[in-house]
């Protein structure tokens, strides 16, 4: 079981700040492992954040994003208690999930 | 190019899915089918990337914001900040152009999310890094030198 996905979600006025934390090896299929055999790639592919159940940022990701991937996002119109979800996809078909509420910054 | 026709379609059908989640009804599962080229992030080229997601000939703007470290110590993480001022910005893109896979990274931004985001990319070497804003059916582009003294894509 990988590591929970952190998510901080704060408000200050209306905008919302966001950053989300994806445990993920990312590895891009490129590298060999000591014994010289290729580490198979392992990456996310997608990752979608939602306001209120309604997706806001959609990101297609490929392998030259690092190793457990930290983003920093901006949203407009949110307000303390609003809901804040992110979904993400490897090429594996594994998946993680979490979810967080803003709260005032 | 009808990118912004099948961006908004894919909003609304992930909207859908959405909604289904909040419900408990759908598990995350087949609503992460992210209407992405994923060709794009396949190809060995900037110049074949750049095409795969329409952007071959975008044009140069003052209107992006970009921050990235002018000399990387560790290519395996260098911190990216982009911000687009250019008016119904939708999309961004990060291109590395001389790793294994330029394409680094896209992000769509629906109303409600500013189009801006940090990440942190992998760099094989010194290279340019290359951003491009889509807003509407147009790309605009900025790009910075990146000098990496240890590359971070493991070959």
């Amino acid at each position: 079981m990988p590591d929970p996905i952190k998510i901080r979600a704060t408000v200050k006025g209306s905008d919302g700040e966001v950053r989300v934390l994806l445990p993920h090896p990312m590895e891009s299929g490129l590298r060999h492992d000591a014994s010289g055999h290729a580490m198979p790639a392992h990456y996310i592919t997608s990752v979608i954040l939602s306001l209120n159940g309604r997706p806001v940022i959609e990101g297609g990701l490929g392998t030259a994003v690092s190793a457990n991937p930290l983003f920093a996002f901006q949203l407009t119109g949110v307000k303390a208690g609003d809901k804040l979800a992110v979904a993400w996809l490897d090429n594996k078909g594994q998946r993680g999930s979490a979810e967080s509420t803003f709260t005032a910054a | 190019m009808n990118g912004r026709r099948n961006f908004l379609q894919s909003f609304g059908s992930a909207m859908a899915l959405g909604g289904l989640l909040g419900l408990g009804l759908l598990k995350p599962g087949p609503a992460l089918a992210v209407d992405f080229n994923r060709a794009a992030f396949d190809t060995k080229t900037a110049a074949d990337a750049l095409r795969l997601i329409g952007a071959a000939g975008a044009e140069t703007s003052r209107d992006i914001f970009l921050k990235v470290p002018e000399i990387a110590e560790n290519g395996a993480s260098v911190p990216v900040e982009v911000a687009s001022n250019i008016p119904g910005t939708t999309r961004l893109s990060v291109l590395v152009d001389k790793n294994p896979f330029p394409l680094a990274l896209q992000f769509n931004f629906a109303p409600g999310a500013v189009a801006r985001f940090q990440a942190r990319l992998k760099m094989a070497e010194t290279s340019r890094l290359r951003i491009v804003a889509t807003a509407g059916d147009k790309h605009y582009t900025v790009f910075r030198e990146v000098k990496v003294t240890v590359g971070g894509c493991g070959e």
